[in-house]
């Protein structure tokens, strides 16, 4: 809503903004949800084969990845490594829960 | 155990020596210092037996940590833990810190009219208790969330940021919607569900000492909400039971000296609560002070006489006044500072500070 010689008001903006973090914090959810789906098939995938569930290696390699990538983005690494370790435990979490 | 790092480590070696840790299903915590690089580990550290941590680029020394705390342990960090509160405080740094406000929080009039004297005298930091832990269920248990609604009104107006109690693991989100910082009481030191909760949330945690816990057990409780994700936790000794009936409990001076050496945490204390007396409160706060206390939190009412809850030890605002007047002299004998409130009322009400 600007009108040449006014200033654009913040307000308006920020709205914008908070409608795009809305949509994309909706995104992360659906991710999430496809992530724990992709580990409940890991889950019956490692019965099948006999491994264990727990893999400790592989949680910390897929760390090291986020946290590799996070650098990249310029972004804090103890603050997306805490999240990943959550992200690694929601799917953890998801495949012990299978029967 | 911790591995400290040469001070020549690069970001890969560092992530290296991180992944091979935590393959071994345990947990690693970063402390970056000036000159050297810690990196704790937490879980079985058996599973690090056969590890080469030696011989891994970058590693110069590994340290066992015997205690039973780790996060909570002065060994895991390099530098000593300052707590933010709000947007203008902070609870550790070399100035003291003092929170003043009512037991209980009775109505909108009593908290501003308080908020404004302590704020007034030097206190930076508002407490106000909305949900009250009474020992008697038949005491006043506190006005709940028109207390908190109060405290986020006064807050607004003061700039003070606010710490109240919180009792139930359901209010948690309820109350950091509300304050700056959430208390943990000493009767529920060692509610683990609530430490649990509090891990998980993203505001400084007081934790009071338990009535009969052990520096250990506090030192363990504050360990609880760490391991949960939650590091930004201030001790706070409030006295503890002893035979002796002359005050109400016994404040433990030498658990201040002993938290400072074992713990990186900041560490107050709560005169009112160790004398249960008005008369006691001055007295104690100058002992805390003088035993390296990072700083108070203190029980003020605008007519004690008259208070809901623990009107005996609570003081006045002339008697509140009268004891921060001595502060800065307890502050200097111990290698601290104490900003006089003169100056610090101007940036207020400049809006700077």
């Amino acid at each position: 809503m600007t009108t040449p010689g006014t200033p654009p008001d913040p307000r308006v903006e920020l709205s914008a903004c908070r409608a795009e973090i809305e949509q994309l914090d909706q995104k992360l959810v659906a991710l999430l949800a496809e992530r724990v789906t992709l580990g409940r098939r890991t889950a019956h995938l490692k019965r099948a084969a006999g491994l264990p569930i727990l893999d400790p290696q592989r949680e910390a390699e897929v760390i090291r990845r986020a946290v590799e990538a996070a650098r990249q983005h310029g972004l804090p690494l103890e603050a997306v490594r805490e999240v990943f370790w959550h992200v690694v435990g929601l799917s953890r979490r998801a495949q012990e829960e299978i029967p | 155990m911790i591995i400290i790092t040469r001070p020549d480590i690069t970001d890969a070696q560092l992530d290296h020596l991180r992944e091979r840790i935590e393959a071994a299903g345990l947990h690693t915590h970063l402390s970056r210092g000036e000159h050297r690089t810690i990196v704790g580990c937490i879980g079985d550290e058996a599973r690090l037996e056969e590890l080469p941590l030696r011989s891994i680029p970058g590693v110069e020394s590994i340290l066992p940590i015997l205690k039973p705390y780790k996060l909570a342990s002065r060994e895991f960090v390099v530098n000593r833990t300052v707590v933010r509160v709000g947007e203008h405080a902070s609870i550790g740094g070399h100035d003291l810190t003092i929170i003043a406000g009512p037991c209980s929080v009775e109505n909108r009039a009593m908290l501003m009219e308080t908020a404004v004297a302590v704020r007034s005298s030097g206190a930076t930091i508002l407490r106000g208790g909305a949900f009250k832990p009474r020992s008697s269920p038949y005491s006043f248990q506190g006005l709940g969330r028109e207390a908190l609604e109060l405290l986020a009104a006064v807050r607004a107006e003061t700039r003070l940021p606010v710490v109240t109690e919180v009792l139930d693991t359901r209010d948690v989100d309820l109350v950091a919607e509300h304050a700056d910082m959430l208390q943990v009481g000493a009767r529920n030191m060692q509610n683990y569900a609530l430490l649990a909760e509090l891990g998980r949330v993203q505001r400084p945690i007081l934790l009071k000492r338990g009535l009969s816990a052990t520096i250990s057990e506090l030192l363990m409780a504050a360990e609880y909400i760490m391991a949960n994700g939650n590091h930004q936790i201030v001790l706070c000794e409030r006295g503890i039971r002893t035979f002796e009936r002359a005050t109400r409990n016994t404040l433990d001076v030498s658990a201040i000296p002993v938290l400072k050496r074992e713990s990186h945490l900041p560490v107050i204390v709560d005169p009112s609560h160790a004398g249960g007396d008005a008369k006691l409160v001055a007295p104690l706060a100058y002992a805390a002070i003088a035993a390296g206390a990072d700083g108070l939190i203190v029980e003020v009412h605008p007519n004690p006489e008259d208070a809901l809850s623990d009107g005996d030890q609570s003081l006045d605002f002339k008697a509140f006044a009268s004891m921060m007047s001595r502060i800065p002299a307890f502050a200097i004998a111990a290698e601290r500072s104490f900003q006089a409130p003169s100056w610090r009322e101007a940036l207020v009400g400049a809006g700077i500070a």
